[in-house]
């Protein structure tokens, strides 16, 4: 568990990114519908559906979450957010009902990260949101805990495959604390075994000869 | 934790063995050591009395729980009870393994001991769970754990306080001003 | 070989007119101790310096000692089972200082240069070195990759905010040492209260660090 030759930096989870987490880089570029609320001059080249040379107000298109996030005040309308259909009521009441039947994976997969982020947003629902997200988490741990303590040298990939990108993170943490009990258990913990950081260092120098 | 890291806290307990040889005694960094004379018992750390055995210079004494009607007893009590029950030794998944694995031939029945230190680790390990879902479940902020070992506590240690910083910061989306606004790199 | 090399050396610190006199088993149960909770808790602990430098001093003397017996001797393979049982619990203790200061390297200077006079420090003189290496280190690999090819504007990243603090909300496991009473547990939703607990000595428990920080560095609870 230790052998890890540096330690990635986690997502940030909650409102907050974290700057160098690669999770949270890509989180980041999550679409978003927006509106815009007043006219961007001389941006039509990027709305490649109008010739004009402005992107109009009350236009609809789809931005990237960190240019919703950088774009927006609260003061001064530039554009509007629209929430995302997982964090409509609609949903809300499937995942409140029982949040197990859900694909998070298809929905998401950021669920939890983007929900977070929708907060920065204004919108009278923000309480229910943060209320789902959290009773989602709590509604779908046992689940997450079964598939990751009890899966041992088996293919996790099914199990894997309807969980959210921070219920994976959870799910490997699992793992790594059931592989190393029953690899201990085995006798197996005894042998010494090459960093990976050596292994990569090697394989890279492969393929600099090869080049 | 690394499991391999619990074992050597494990390999600090005290456990008899009658040696084969005489020495004087030893005065380690960490306390002393003997004297050993032949067919005298006398305590010593595992990691010690392990090493001896492998050079085949002592017998170990098993430690008075490892035995099959004791832990008969403590499995069924372990399966009766809802709360984790006091047990013989806070290493005693670590020690299991060590006295199987290496002096075997010292601890009669061993194969059935085998059996039954991980039917009560088994037990107890389907209660921490049932006890980590509900402490997620019930939001708590404090539980009690007494009789839980290090081992244990291993096992679920990154899961459960991972999943229970993530619920954290799920829940401080609830209090607006509470985390600091970064929007702004 | 005979024992009083061995024995002469049980006493060190006794002569070393420091004001608690430990004996050699007590420095190294000292050393386990902050080995356990530098493992275990969210944050960078106060430096023991004192209890690495001693047990240093043990070793080097154990080593030079050993160094005059000669081979296959019983007893000396024993000193040398501890002396590397000890050094496993004193590099561990160490590199797990090396990551957590890797891990919050901005966070760790910022309190360093905050620190006032009289305090004493988060980090041994080699660590604080190593901190600031690693910072540099990091923004000249974060310029020559990526921040020299910015606008002259953007060419600047704020470490502090970039790399996450350390989270003192974290859960975690605990042993009293001491008995502890009204420990108050906040509450965590609002339909909670909160509520005091007693540590009784030699009870378990799981909370937030943030309630038991200074127990730990006070040494009433030990992080398991």
């Amino acid at each position: 568990m230790d052998s890890q030759p540096y330690q990635p930096i986690r997502p940030g989870v909650g409102m907050e990114e974290n700057f160098l987490s690669i999770d949270d880089i890509l989180l980041s570029h999550e679409r978003l519908p927006v509106r815009t609320e007043c006219v961007f001059p001389r941006l039509g080249f990027l709305e490649k559906s109008s010739d004009s040379q402005d992107i109009a107000e009350g236009t609809k298109m789809e931005l990237p979450l960190w240019l919703s996030k950088g774009l927006y005040e609260r003061n001064r309308k530039v554009l509007s957010i629209e929430l995302p259909k997982v964090y409509r009521d609609g949903w809300r009441t499937v995942f409140n009902a029982d949040p197990n039947v859900v694909d998070l994976h298809k929905m998401g997969p950021y669920y939890y990260g983007l929900g977070s982020q929708m907060l920065h947003f204004e919108n009278p629902e923000n309480t229910e949101i943060g209320q789902t997200l959290l009773q989602t988490f709590i509604g779908r741990f046992r689940r997450t805990m079964d598939c990751s303590q009890n899966a041992y040298n088996e293919d996790t990939s099914v199990l894997l495959e309807r969980l959210d990108s921070l219920e994976k993170a959870l799910f490997s943490s699992g793992q790594s604390g059931l592989n190393g009990f029953q690899s201990w258990e085995k006798g197996r913990a005894s042998q010494l075994t090459a960093s990976t950081l050596v292994l990569n260092y090697r394989k890279r120098k492969i393929t600099e000869v090869q080049s | 934790m690394d499991p391999s890291e619990a074992e050597f806290l494990a390999e600090k307990e005290t456990i008899t063995i009658i040696p084969n040889f005489s020495l004087d005694k030893v005065f380690l960094i960490g306390g002393d050591l003997g004297p050993f004379n032949p067919g005298l018992p006398v305590d010593v750390p595992v990691w010690f009395a392990l090493n001896l055995k492998q050079r085949q210079k002592c017998r170990i004494v098993p430690p008075a729980w490892m035995d099959v009607e004791k832990l008969e007893e403590m499995r069924d009590l372990e399966r009766r009870e809802g709360a984790f029950t006091p047990v013989p030794s806070p290493f005693y998944m670590e020690l299991s393994k060590l006295l199987l694995n290496y002096a075997s031939d010292n601890i009669p029945k061993a194969d059935e001991i085998r059996t039954l230190v991980k039917d009560i680790w088994d037990t107890r390990i389907a209660k921490l769970r049932l006890s980590a879902d509900r402490f997620i479940s019930q939001m708590e902020a404090h539980a009690r754990l007494d009789n839980l070992t290090l081992m244990e506590i291993n096992t679920i240690r990154s899961f459960l306080l991972d999943s229970l910083n993530c619920m954290y910061r799920l829940r401080s989306n609830l209090q607006p001003g509470s985390s600091k606004d970064r929007a702004d790199y | 070989m005979s024992d009083a090399t061995f024995e002469d050396e049980c006493d060190v610190n006794q002569d070393d007119s420091q004001e608690d006199v430990m004996t050699p088993a007590e420095l190294i149960a000292k050393l386990e101790e902050a080995w356990l909770n530098e493992k275990f808790s969210p944050e960078l602990l106060e430096n023991k310096a004192e209890v690495v430098e001693c047990v240093m001093e043990q070793l080097t003397h154990m080593d030079a000692n050993l160094q005059r017996v000669k081979k296959g001797d019983m007893k000396a393979s024993i000193h040398r089972m501890e002396i590397d049982r000890i050094r496993f619990v004193l590099s561990s203790y160490l590199r797990s200082r090396l990551q957590k200061i890797e891990k919050f390297f901005p966070h760790v200077l910022e309190k360093e240069k905050c620190r006032q006079a009289g305090e004493p420090s988060l980090l041994s003189p080699e660590e604080f070195a190593f901190a600031k290496e690693y910072y540099s280190n990091t923004e000249a690999y974060l310029k020559a990759v990526a921040l020299k090819r910015m606008p002259p504007n953007l060419q600047t990243v704020d470490m502090l905010k970039a790399v996450p603090e350390p989270c003192l909300d974290s859960f975690v496991f605990l042993r009293a040492k001491e008995s502890q009473e009204n420990i108050l547990v906040e509450p965590e939703t609002d339909d909670q209260r909160e509520y005091v607990v007693d540590l009784e000595e030699g009870s378990q428990h799981l909370m937030r660090y943030r309630t038991v920080a200074p127990l730990v560095s006070t040494g009433a609870v030990q992080l398991i």
